[in-house]
């Protein structure tokens, strides 16, 4: 078990009477995040390889002031209104989607180190993915006409629920379970997934290698309006539900047998969290790749923030999962312009050492 | 009132508990006393809903099997034997998830300050901003004591009797805290509420029960008022230890007995 006792002395309340009462303090940082996802949004909006003026386009919905050259502003309005919005917003999407997942898969491991990436739920949902990617237009050509533009995040959330409800039979006995039994299977899963996913891959023509490659390093690149609209609602309903599997989840972090007693249907969470896990990771991966690290490092930072109190820490989650992501896209665009970095690349190269971070500080308690 | 019947229970494969007739009754407290592996827990466990039975329950005069979760948690609060965390919670944030349910039966309002109310009874007052993984063995059980407190808050509810399911209450707590604790037990059956409770200490199991069942290799070996209960031939049958009831040490060897506490 983990124990996490990096603020140390007894937590004050917010009026001095309520001791250990963190709810006020957690309602202001998610005010703060608010602001910081705003701010975020609006960096992203106005920056990128080209010089478009985002400025001059808000002000120009906003107040229909038209700038000096209108041919440019129609210009600025293209790359704002189609290129970089369908973006901005398919990183929040994204970045909500993986932090939120995170948080809820700790919670139902009860364990601060389960995250989607490193146990091989998104090498599952990629499997669905590629599969559809490769063999789209041949094998499972039937499959693809039936559910259309749907086919990609479907296979991926697929492939992800069938890798999850795997780990969750294997890792768990009696509702205890074991980090190490976790992880390892975690890295078998992945590692299955992700050779069945090269057969794939060896099978792919040449025009679509390169497609595979880029995608499966994380990218936010190819963000459409269509995309958006394809895996948007997936993504929405899923953090939709999450926030009324938070009670459930506080209670959980009792262990199974104690939630119960209080009441809690725990079979019923137990499968919500897993399949809307399934759903929103799967709809990332199906749209933007393997972004990794979000999932773990965005929740962590909160818990040593606001505490780990679910009704609190799913929010709050979305909302700084969203701007890191953003960030770090932005960074992904502006490091090597007028190239582009994937920003899986980002993610991991800031969220990796983050993680070995965490397992030094808790080395003695993780023990495998 | 609970009512078992006839209730065996089986963990993979292999029988735990067998046949045994239990009752708890409003107004009462009732220990469960045996020898470690006689099955005590496993035994609460089916009481709890916890685990898969054979033969009958009934909670309040309701078949138990026919029960929700959130159902049962209206009527009864269990104590596990001990807690781990798996997240930083402080003391108050893991009394108040006692509270989860919604039926505390204190006045609408009144919630809030329920968990500090709690942890008074338990003697941690001013614990509610620690860390509970900072706190020791004894001081967390206490903590669990709060939460499950405030679950149940109001020993009847709606004209119902509501009961404490308590596994080895006292089993890591110095002298002061176990008679603390029993005496919080023993008011609770007092204002209505019912009390089942697994004890290894009998001085305090004589001291605090209403009634005792002894459990002996899965199956219910007596049953009856302290009096009737702890003999010398019963405590060597089932423990398997030649002890005497109410003899005092030979010479000027001390002896400490809960029943002296004033």
């Amino acid at each position: 078990m983990m124990v996490d006792q990096s603020i140390a002395g007894p937590v004050k309340g917010m009026t001095g009477t309520s001791e250990g009462d963190r709810s006020g303090r957690a309602r202001i940082v998610i005010l703060l995040l608010c602001l910081g996802l705003v701010t975020a949004v609006l960096l992203s909006l106005t920056s990128g390889a080209s010089d478009a003026s985002a400025v001059n386009v808000i002000g120009d919905w906003l107040f229909g002031t038209v700038p000096d050259d209108a041919a440019l502003s129609a210009r600025d309005s293209l790359i704002v209104y189609d290129i970089r919005l369908p973006r901005v917003i398919l990183g929040m999407l994204v970045g909500a989607a993986l932090a939120v997942s995170g948080a809820v898969m700790q919670g139902l491991f009860r364990n601060p180190l389960a995250d989607p990436g490193l146990i091989g739920v998104s090498a599952g949902s990629s499997l669905g993915a590629v599969a559809v990617i490769v063999l789209g237009a041949t094998v499972l050509a039937p499959v693809t006409a039936w559910v259309g533009t749907l086919a990609l995040p479907l296979a991926a959330f697929c492939g992800g629920l069938a890798t999850t409800l795997v780990l969750y039979q294997v890792a768990t006995r009696r509702g205890q379970t074991s980090v190490a039994t976790m992880l390892l299977a975690g890295i078998a899963l992945a590692a299955l997934a992700m050779a069945l996913t090269g057969i794939l891959i060896f099978m792919a023509d040449d025009r679509q290698l390169r497609d595979l490659t880029f995608w499966q390093l994380g990218s936010l690149g190819g963000a459409t309006w269509a995309k958006i609209a394809s895996v948007g609602p997936i993504i929405v309903l899923a953090l939709a539900a999450m926030p009324f599997l938070a009670r459930g989840l506080n209670a959980l972090a009792l262990g199974e047998a104690t939630a119960g007693h209080l009441g809690i249907p725990v079979q019923r969470l137990k499968y919500t969290a897993i399949i809307g896990v399934s759903a929103a990771v799967g709809a990332s991966v199906a749209v933007s790749g393997g972004i990794g690290f979000v999932g773990i490092v965005v929740p962590h930072l909160l818990r040593l923030l606001i505490g780990p109190d679910n009704r609190y820490l799913l929010p709050a989650s979305a909302l700084l999962g969203a701007s890191l992501l953003l960030l770090a896209d932005a960074v992904a665009r502006t490091i090597v312009a007028p190239a582009e970095l994937p920003i899986g690349i980002v993610t991991a190269i800031a969220g990796a050492p983050f993680f070995l971070w965490i397992l030094l500080r808790k080395r003695g308690v993780v023990d495998l | 009132m609970i009512e078992a019947r006839d209730v065996s229970v089986a963990i993979a494969g292999k029988r735990i508990v067998t046949g045994v007739d239990f009752t708890a009754r409003p107004g009462e407290v009732a220990a469960i006393v045996g020898p470690n592996g006689s099955g005590k827990t496993t035994f609460l466990k089916a009481l709890s809903g916890e685990l898969a039975y054979t033969g009958r329950v009934a909670l309040n005069g309701r078949d138990l099997s026919a029960m929700k979760p959130a159902e049962i948690a209206t009527q009864r609060a269990v104590l596990p034997q001990a807690t781990t965390l798996s997240f930083p919670f402080t003391v108050r944030e893991v009394v108040k998830l006692g509270l989860v349910g919604g039926h505390s039966g204190v006045l609408p309002g009144e919630d809030a300050r329920l968990p500090e109310r709690a942890l008074e009874r338990v003697d941690l007052d001013g614990f509610a901003g620690r860390f509970y993984q900072e706190l020791s063995g004894g001081e967390q059980q206490r903590v669990q004591l709060a939460r499950v407190l405030c679950q149940v808050w109001a020993p009847v509810l709606d004209g119902k009797p509501r009961y404490l399911f308590l596994d080895e209450p006292v089993s890591s707590l110095d002298i002061k805290h176990q008679l603390i604790i029993m005496n919080i037990a023993r008011d609770f059956a007092r204002r209505g509420g019912g009390v089942v409770a697994i004890l290894h200490d009998l001085n305090l199991t004589a001291m605090f029960a209403d009634r005792i069942f002894v459990m002996h290799r899965g199956r219910l070996a007596a049953t009856g008022s302290p009096q009737d209960v702890l003999s010398d031939d019963l405590i060597e049958k089932v423990f398997d230890c030649r002890l005497r009831v109410g003899v005092l040490p030979a010479g000027n060897m001390p002896f400490v007995l809960p029943q002296s506490a004033a």
